[in-house]
């Protein structure tokens, strides 16, 4: 079954690129600091190098002449790190809620669905930006807030799978046996409702990723912490003379969203065979 | 004559049922961004009093006194209530004026933008998704699935940036930014000139999606047996393609279109940053600066409000599209 799966997902080139590119980049994030031990904040050259012109930095430096290569390895630790805790925060609550109000039914459901309806309702990038101004721009209550706005999706999945597994016969034997609902939930029907559940949290990386550099863009990100979409937001006064500031960090959210995307769609490919000639 | 009638009676019923529901779900809306926005450290009212240079203890009591700032927190959610009821959001002390007004100022501008996203995204991401199922496996299906990757992977601020660089500031096509130009401009073709980039900045991120989506629903209900039927009668596939199976596809492209709403105003906060674009997200940006609560709380209140009058919108649309379904 688990090779049978390697297999079919390896089949998907656009998926194994997709992997093997963010294997890179987390290989960098990982490694930032042996390949640019100092700090990447630090001025080190004449500013507005374009890239090229200097081989010491060979993606140029910025207004203030920071090496823009050190800048995005170091910020690449900080945007894949924000973008998978705010999709594991999401599939906490999502599951969570979801997988509840799948097995209980009723008004529990109700409740848990009108809730979802409630926060899809709220438009989320407003919500996130407030939220971060209220409880202050730090990395931990930028990854909570995405984790808020994001659930919605993880929970109706969960609640399905759940609606659909609860009521088969292995899940009556178990209730049979005198198993408790907590451990009918938990070791029972959600290994099995997870595989979906796993396509869709590698999507919400990718989405927190683009949350996140819309927050730091803005201004409102992390102080202390140099991720891409900051670096975007932060070359913006000088896209007459010099956008490749601006378009370089760019470049880098765009192609790890690209293969973070390209991996869930090879991830449901894998576990859809059904569905795969669409 | 009865037929018709019928169906606009369902129309009617689904809209009093969907506006009923939407009473709680407003409520629930005020209740947790009211409470979100309470958790704040210091109040706006601190902020204000510096700002005005007011340090009398009895003058900050009174004003404390006049927000209702003593009450407890759901006596003042109460109060908060009762005010919306009566379209009361409050009073904006950096404007000076009520926030209603102060919002509503910069409302059409944002649903200009919300307006036109949409639509390009809607027509071009239908298109696209059409051409690509017709051309299945082609140089065109290629191109759609490249183009659709790119653009749901670019953040839509980054993409505006760049269009500026390359239509504004290298070619001079569009203007920078901004909504007319200053000093004679204004006219309607002026404000479409200065909509082109937001436009295409916000739009071709949901472009991407509908097109991928109207592709594998065009190519799924293609296979449906009613599809067979209509070309064994002998209509040509063009006309199967327009008049059959589109219609059809469409319902899981709207469908997203309503859910997506809420994403889309608030995507064109951002974007409204980068062109200097002059509606609800540059209101929203001074009033988070400056902590101006009552402004940023009216602000997720309205557009939680243009959410849902867009979702219900959609459903009637869907109910329109396909008139089997009763929708609950």
């Amino acid at each position: 079954m688990k090779l049978d799966f390697l297999g079919r997902f390896s089949r998907n080139r656009g998926a194994l690129a997709g992997a093997v590119v963010i294997l890179g980049v987390a290989l960098l994030a990982i490694l930032a600091p042996l390949v640019y031990p100092t700090d990447p904040l630090r001025i080190v050259a004449q500013p507005e190098l374009w890239p090229g012109e200097e081989p010491a930095y060979p993606l140029g430096t910025d207004s203030l002449g920071r090496d823009i290569l050190a800048m995005i390895v170091h910020g690449a630790r900080a945007t894949l790190l924000i973008g998978l805790f705010a999709s594991a925060v999401a599939t906490v609550i999502g599951v969570g809620v979801g997988a509840t109000a799948g097995y209980f039914g009723g008004w529990i459901d109700e409740i848990a669905m009108r809730a979802a309806e409630l926060f899809q309702t709220i438009p989320n990038l407003i919500f996130v930006l407030t939220i971060v101004v209220i409880l202050g721009s730090t990395l931990q209550n930028i990854v909570i807030a995405i984790g808020i706005v994001s659930w919605t999706p993880i929970a109706r999945m969960t609640r399905a799978e759940f609606l659909a597994l609860r009521d088969r016969e292995f899940v009556q034997a178990c209730r049979a046996m005198g198993m408790g609902n907590g451990r009918i939930i938990l070791g029972e029907i959600l290994p099995n409702a997870l595989p979906p559940v796993i396509v869709l949290s590698s999507l919400v990386v990718a989405g927190a990723i683009l949350f996140e550099s819309a927050v730091s863009f803005l201004g409102l990100g992390d102080p202390n912490v140099a991720s891409w979409g900051r670096l975007v937001g932060d070359g913006r006064q000088l896209i007459r003379s010099s956008w490749y500031i601006c378009a370089i960090p760019g470049v880098a959210i765009m192609i790890t969203v690209l293969c973070l995307n390209l991996i869930g769609d090879g991830l449901n490919d894998a576990l859809n065979p059904k569905l795969r000639d669409r | 004559m009865t037929a018709i009638s019928s169906r606009q009676l369902a129309a009617l019923r689904l809209l009093r049922r969907r506006l009923i529901q939407a009473v709680p779900l407003l409520l629930g809306v005020v209740v947790i961004n009211f409470v979100l926005i309470h958790l704040a450290p210091g109040s706006f009212l601190e902020l204000m009093t510096a700002e005005n240079q007011v340090s009398d203890p009895a003058t900050v009591a009174l004003l404390r006194k006049t927000y209702g700032m003593d009450d407890p927190l759901w006596l003042q959610l109460g109060k908060y209530v009762w005010a919306l009821l009566h379209f009361d959001f409050g009073f904006s002390y950096r404007q000076n004026m009520p926030v209603l007004q102060a919002i509503t100022i910069h409302l059409p501008a944002t649903l200009l933008l919300m307006v036109s996203s949409i639509t390009l995204a809607f027509a071009v991401g239908v298109a696209a998704g059409v051409v690509a199922s017709m051309k299945v496996r082609t140089a065109w299906d290629t191109l759609v699935s490249v183009a659709a990757m790119f653009f749901f992977a670019a953040p839509s601020f980054w993409l505006g940036i760049m269009m500026i660089v390359l239509f504004a500031v290298k070619l001079g096509w569009m203007p920078v930014g901004g909504m007319i130009t200053i000093g004679g401009g204004g006219g309607i073709l002026d404000i479409l000139h200065h909509l082109v980039l937001p436009t295409l900045a916000l739009g071709l991120f949901y472009a991407a999606i509908y097109a991928r989506v109207m592709r594998s629903s065009m190519l799924e209900v293609s296979q449906l047996d009613f599809v067979r039927t209509a070309r064994a009668k002998g209509l040509s596939r063009r006309q199967v393609t327009i008049g059959h199976v589109l219609r059809n596809a469409l319902l899981p492209v709207v469908t997203i279109l309503g859910v997506q709403m809420g994403t889309v105003l608030a995507g064109s906060v951002v974007i409204e940053s980068v062109f200097s674009w002059p509606g609800v997200g540059s209101l929203l940006f001074d009033s988070v600066s400056s902590r101006n609560y009552p402004v940023v709380l009216g602000i997720l209140v309205l557009g939680s409000l243009v959410v849902i009058a867009a979702n219900i919108a959609v459903d009637l649309v869907y109910m329109w599209l396909d008139p089997r379904i009763e929708i609950r």
